[in-house]
């Protein structure tokens, strides 16, 4: 029957291949379109996830909604533990609680972060973004960077000397001075503006809190996130929260969630109208042969056997549109993925939100999935109706219809 | 024992407000190997009882067993699977499968029927020679004329050896001179390997060849002559 079938499809070569050209066109566009869009949404999610916050933070139980300073880990050695064992080595520990930063004439409320420089280093790329300066280097030393937009505001310049002023564990009044050793220009509002980093072993001992930690940053591939989440929040007790990047900031998730929402509803139209083609050639190419499925029939073919080859038929068409649709699909991303496509001219606005102006296209396993069995399953849907007249036939009446 | 036996076959169609009899009560009995020409006007009902005969269709009423199986009972993917291993069809025209060669359609019941890929062509070429059409077992039915299309569709329903070859005009598109040749080999074919024929014809030369020859008029049988 294969073989059969194959060789109805290629009778009307002509239909057959504009057929097959349409299915491939769709699923072309289709695979690029998603290319770009998972290139954009990936590297969104990306650079939100390596500018700072990491893939997931671990913090002690309510932390992440009501930040105190005294909330912090109750054993960052346990956790270490867990997460090596997990095969995790992109990790850092950080101390967080809110200051007043003394400039020249000025100060300004923010956020003060102590981290581990080299652990730092190894899950974001807060030491890449320094304007002027350098990053944190030694975990003791009295040093300190800020954002450009505070470091203008305070006045400062790199060198100067910065005091920062907060309380300590036992809220008593804490103050010490900083040498500004480097200044950040990220294009992040929340990094430019508000925020202090300082080495942690030094602030550990200006609060005089040694060896606390208030939060674990983590960073980890898209395909890791979600296992280890799993695999910490049963290894670790109800005094610990594990959150991803997405339970503390939703709204980049849920955005690339509504663009993909759309874009299967754009699927959705592809695959109607892929259908709509399949059906009008398989049909016409049944309607075509009536008699000839009177002659099978009079020969023994059953009325399955006959929906069979019309429903096979349709998914040789499906199926050699997928395989061509695709290849051209991958072979151009694969192409944007190494040259990228450069949206600067057309993107200056959006530059900010983690976009980069160079898309480099990817697309992601489930997407490429769902694309192309959605349009097999169209093809075989696009059958059922062809299908249905051919065993619906009555042998007399087919045959002797001319 | 009759290979067909047929009794008191009726079917009406109705066209508009009139019922047509196309077949009105027919009684048949058919033995093994006859050579049997059903002949009559257009729309005596020749059609119709060869359709009844192969199961492609249901009288109202009367009673038909074939080699044994009571086709009646039978439903409609039953009928298939029996007309698979027991009978063969000649049409009266375009019997083959377009894009299948004469070797093809011949082996294409034989593959229905699971027979092996080697055999089924071996099978299906020897066929093609007993039909005379040794040299033309890779042309696709366009590349043949009409008496070699034919020849085709006669070896086709005889290579599968079944118990009874139901053809429905079979010359009807064919000049005198290849409707003769066809009709001589389907004799001949009746004569040297024992199966039966039951052919519906208005042809002179199928009428002249036939060993039972019955006449009908009006969906009943009002003659039928041993010859
Ligand atoms: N599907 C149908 N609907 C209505 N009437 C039909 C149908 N099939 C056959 N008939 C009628 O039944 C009668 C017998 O038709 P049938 O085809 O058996 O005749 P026939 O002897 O084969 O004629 P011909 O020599 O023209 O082929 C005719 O009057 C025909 O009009
Ligand atoms: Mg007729």
């Amino acid at each position: 029957m294969f073989a059969l079938a194959w060789r109805n499809v290629l009778r009307n070569l002509r239909r057959s291949l504009i057929t097959v050209a349409a299915v491939a066109l769709g699923l072309t566009s289709l695979v690029f379109l998603w290319g770009f869009n998972d290139g954009v949404h990936n590297t969104m999610m990306r650079n939100l996830q390596e500018v700072i916050v990491g893939s997931l933070q671990i913090h002690r139980q309510g932390y992440f909604r009501h930040p105190r300073l005294v909330d912090t880990l109750p054993e960052p050695e346990r956790v270490t533990g867990q997460l090596h064992q997990l095969g995790v080595e992109r990790l850092s520990y950080r101390l967080r609680t809110f200051a007043l930063a003394a400039g020249a004439d000025t100060s300004e409320g923010l956020v003060l972060l102590g981290m581990h420089p080299a652990m730092e280093q190894r899950v974001t790329r807060l030491a890449g973004k320094v304007d002027q300066g350098r990053f944190l280097r030694d975990n003791q030393e009295a040093a300190c960077v800020l954002g450009k937009t505070t470091a203008r505001n305070l006045g400062l310049r790199l060198g100067d000397e910065v005091v920062i002023l907060t309380e300590d564990r036992f809220g008593s009044l804490a103050a010490e001075k900083l040498r500004l050793v480097g200044i950040i220009s990220s294009g992040e509002m929340g990094i430019d503006r508000g925020l202090a980093m300082v080495p942690l072993g030094f602030m550990q001992r200006m609060l005089g809190m040694e060896g606390a930690v208030s939060e674990i940053a983590v960073q980890l591939t898209r395909e890791r996130l979600e296992p280890v989440t799993v695999a910490l929040r049963t290894s670790l007790d109800a005094g610990y929260e594990v959150l991803r990047w997405y339970d503390m900031y939703p709204m980049m998730k849920q955005w690339v969630e509504l663009e993909n929402a759309f874009y299967y509803i754009f699927l959705s139209i592809v695959l109607l109208i892929v259908a709509a083609g399949i059906m009008n050639t398989v049909l016409m190419s049944m309607l075509e042969r009536i008699h000839e499925f009177g002659v099978m029939m009079a020969l023994g073919c059953s009325r399955r056997y006959l929906a069979g080859m019309v429903l096979t038929e349709s998914m040789l068409l499906g199926m050699t549109g997928v395989v061509l649709g695709t290849s051209a699909g991958l072979l151009l991303v694969h192409y944007f993925h190494a040259a990228g496509i450069d949206l600067s001219g057309q993107m200056a606005s959006v530059a900010r939100f983690y976009v980069n102006p160079v898309v480099h296209t990817e697309i992601n396993t489930d997407h490429l999935l769902h694309t192309v069995l959605s349009v097999l399953l169209a093809s075989a849907a696009a059958a059922i109706w062809p299908a249905v007249r051919a065993a619906r036939l009555e042998p007399v009446e087919a045959i002797h219809h001319v | 024992m009759a290979l067909i036996r047929a009794d008191g076959l009726s079917k009406g169609y109705r066209s508009g407000d009139s019922l047509v009899r196309a077949l009105d009560g027919v009684s048949l009995d058919v033995p093994q190997g006859a050579f049997v020409v059903l002949a009559g006007r257009s729309g005596s009902g020749k059609t119709t009882l060869l359709n009844m005969l192969g199961g492609l269709d249901r009288p109202d009423s009367g009673s038909l067993v074939v080699a044994g199986h009571d086709v009646l009972r039978m439903s409609r993917d039953e009928r298939a699977a029996f007309r698979l291993h027991h009978l063969g069809f000649v049409f009266q025209a375009y019997n083959l499968i377009r894009v299948l060669t004469a070797r093809e359609n011949v082996a294409y019941v034989l593959q229905l029927r699971g027979m092996e890929k080697r055999q089924r062509l071996a099978l299906a070429d020897r066929w093609l020679a007993e039909v005379g059409l040794q040299g033309f077992e890779h042309r696709r039915p366009d590349q043949m004329s009409g008496g070699q299309q034919q020849r085709v569709a006669v070896a086709r329903a005889l290579a599968a050896s079944p118990d009874l070859v139901l053809a429905d005009e079979p010359t009807a598109n064919l000049d005198s001179h290849t409707g003769a040749n066809l009709i001589a080999l389907m004799r001949h074919l009746n004569e040297q390997q024992g199966i039966t024929f039951v052919t519906a014809s208005h042809d002179p030369s199928v009428i002249a060849a036939a060993r039972t020859l019955v006449t009908m008029q009006d969906g009943k049988i009002v003659d039928l002559r041993e010859g």
